[in-house]
């Protein structure tokens, strides 16, 4: 859906994107991380067709970024780090002007209005001035215009920033929702256990390129028969849970608070779901089983160094 | 329709200058009416100089009225388009309008459309000050219909002018200031390089006379008549310039006429392109 190829781009003689590469698959949701300055946010625009790249291609649904600068635009919503509104109209006017700019008229222009005003909880709100809103709910609002002509692909530079816990929860429910009504999504963001939680992949960009070797692409939450996984156990009861988790043979305890074990499980989800059903066989009650494959925010800091806090 | 045109409208019209610049424009036209008829026509009467024409106090009184109009027009054409899209790019809205479908042209087109609404809507508000010279006579339809399209132009000229520097800069204080720098080139240096020019053709062709009464010859330098085309020059910019044409005779609209009404075309489309131009780029700085 996303293809992007040997992208180049300068600024003032220095290298915003120097030769960056990446694939997006359709109905992918895919977190774009790197340290500030990498040029996740050159990239996005780049896509979005704000500007022009020096060299290499871009294409997004099979649209040219650069040739097909208007095809692109109909099948892309694209909501920038910092969205602007304007405070003196009102949500439905606000919402109304921007289904005209992308050519919807009459029926097709209210519908798509409405489904925008329900679709993003806002819809008791639609006379109210937009200068009367939140940030929290600002940033709804710029996620409902980016939607409102059904575009088949997302993207998203740092859409969290400035929001609260629960508007961040809000709004990577959102997008949980969203990928699973069919949309590509491209999401930029600092905040890894957010981009964790949603994304399918994480690619890493470092001054303006792939991080090199295998490093470049995490999958998330699907660790091979090879990798490790990371299981957060807690039980009730019982001082022999350690002993229990032991017993197994790809397992072992790392970690034990009281009756919250970390564990390592060898050998993927597979493994994984054979070592709950060996704890429960064995008699011990699970509140809680989390196997999470390979951290990261581990990965980030191999990559990019760092210490844990 | 073009959305912009609705989205401009709609928020101009909210804005506190939507109905308090109208009513100190007509306060200004009216303050004008009046101080007319005291100074020209009260006072004279109280000089005793009853010989006064009606025909020449309207023609007087719609000459002083078009110019004030041009004057209080050429002050606000920059408030409405310099702001437009600098306006866009410090609230980070000009992203938005840049990722929709919607072309430079038309975002310019829009932007253009409602800054100049605003200022016909001005110049049509003032129709009953200006009517009064119907009272007196001695103007017709003709000179209204041309008095009121090259302020037009002018007033359209300025905007695209505006909006330019709006496209341009990124902060509105930068193109309002520049904008205003413009109209200060167009009124004050144009009329004031008209006035060097002159001197110095003046003195040139008095010094050219006094040499060829030296030498006996027939003294065919004069400075009786208009003068050449580069000492008129500056003024094709100046718009009372073409203003005062409106009131003119026809053979000077062939002479200064045509020149001055291309050079404000050229300006427009030269300011429009540009404009169209910056926008296409826009997204590079915003």
């Amino acid at each position: 859906m996303i293809s992007i190829h040997e992208i180049r781009k300068k600024y003032d003689g220095t290298a915003a994107l120097d030769g960056f590469s990446l694939e997006i698959a359709q109905g992918e949701l895919l977190g774009l991380v790197g340290p500030n300055g990498a040029g996740k946010t050159t990239l996005i625009r780049i896509l979005a067709t704000l500007i022009r790249p020096d060299s290499g291609s871009g294409a997004i649904d099979g649209h040219d970024v650069t040739r097909d600068p208007y095809e692109v635009r109909a099948v892309v919503g694209y909501m920038p780090d910092v969205p602007g509104v304007y405070q003196d109209l009102t949500l439905e006017e606000f919402l109304m002007f921007f289904a005209e700019a992308f050519h919807l008229r009459g029926a097709r222009k209210r519908s798509a209005v409405e489904r925008s005003l329900s679709w993003s909880g806002l819809i008791e709100r639609r006379h109210m001035y937009v200068e009367q809103l939140s940030l929290g709910l600002k940033q709804r609002l710029v996620l409902a215009r980016t939607l409102l002509h059904d575009p088949k692909v997302l993207l998203l530079d740092e859409p969290a920033t400035g929001l609260d816990p629960l508007a961040r929860i809000e709004l990577r429910e959102q997008l949980k929702r969203l990928n699973h009504e069919g949309v590509t999504v491209l999401l930029s963001s600092h905040i890894l256990t957010d981009l964790e939680d949603i994304c399918s992949r994480v690619a890493f960009i470092a001054a303006g390129k792939n991080v090199p070797g295998d490093k470049s692409i995490l999958k998330i939450g699907a660790a091979t028969a090879a990798e490790a996984l990371s299981c957060e156990i807690e039980v009730l009861g019982d001082g022999a849970a350690a002993a229990t988790i032991e017993a197994f043979a790809d397992a072992r305890v790392i970690e034990a608070r009281g009756k919250v074990f970390r564990v390592e499980v060898r050998g993927g989800q597979d493994r994984a779901a054979e070592l709950l059903w060996h704890l429960v066989t064995s008699g011990l009650s699970v509140l809680r089983f989390d196997p999470r494959g390979p951290d990261l925010e581990d990965h980030y800091r191999s990559l990019f160094g760092g210490k844990k806090p | 329709m073009n959305p912009m045109i609705g989205k401009e409208l709609r928020q101009r019209m909210r804005e506190r200058r939507g109905w308090l610049l109208p009513t100190l424009y007509l306060v200004a036209l009216g303050a004008v009416v009046i101080c007319f008829y005291y100074f020209e026509v009260a006072a004279r009467r109280t000089f005793a100089q009853n010989n006064l024409q009606g025909s020449e106090i309207g023609a007087a009184l719609f000459l002083t009225l078009t110019y004030a109009q041009l004057s209080i027009l050429l002050l606000l054409a920059p408030v409405f388009s310099a702001g437009a899209i600098t306006l866009e790019k410090e609230q980070r809205t000009l992203t938005g309008l840049l990722t929709s479908l919607l072309t430079p042209f038309q975002i310019w087109w829009g932007k253009f459309f409602a800054s100049s609404l605003f200022l016909v809507l001005l110049l049509v508000s003032s129709v009953p000050v200006l009517s009064l010279v119907f009272a007196f006579g001695g103007i017709g339809p003709q000179q209204i219909l041309l008095g009121t399209a090259t302020t037009l132009l002018v007033l359209g000229t300025v905007t695209a002018i505006g909006l330019y520097c709006s496209a341009y800069f990124r902060r509105s204080v930068y193109a309002t200031a520049v904008t205003y720098a413009v109209i200060i080139v167009i009124t004050v240096v144009s009329a004031a390089a008209f006035g060097i020019l002159v001197a110095r053709w003046t003195a040139q062709q008095e010094a050219l006379r006094a040499q060829q009464m030296r030498e006996g010859q027939v003294a065919t330098a004069t400075t009786v008549g208009p003068p050449p085309l580069w000492v008129r020059a500056p003024l094709y910019v100046n718009p009372y310039f073409l203003v005062t044409l409106s009131f003119a005779p026809a053979e000077d609209w062939s002479n200064d006429g045509i020149p001055s009404l291309t050079v404000y075309l050229l300006l427009f489309l030269g300011s429009f392109a540009f404009a169209v131009r910056q926008l296409r780029k826009a997204g590079e700085h915003t």
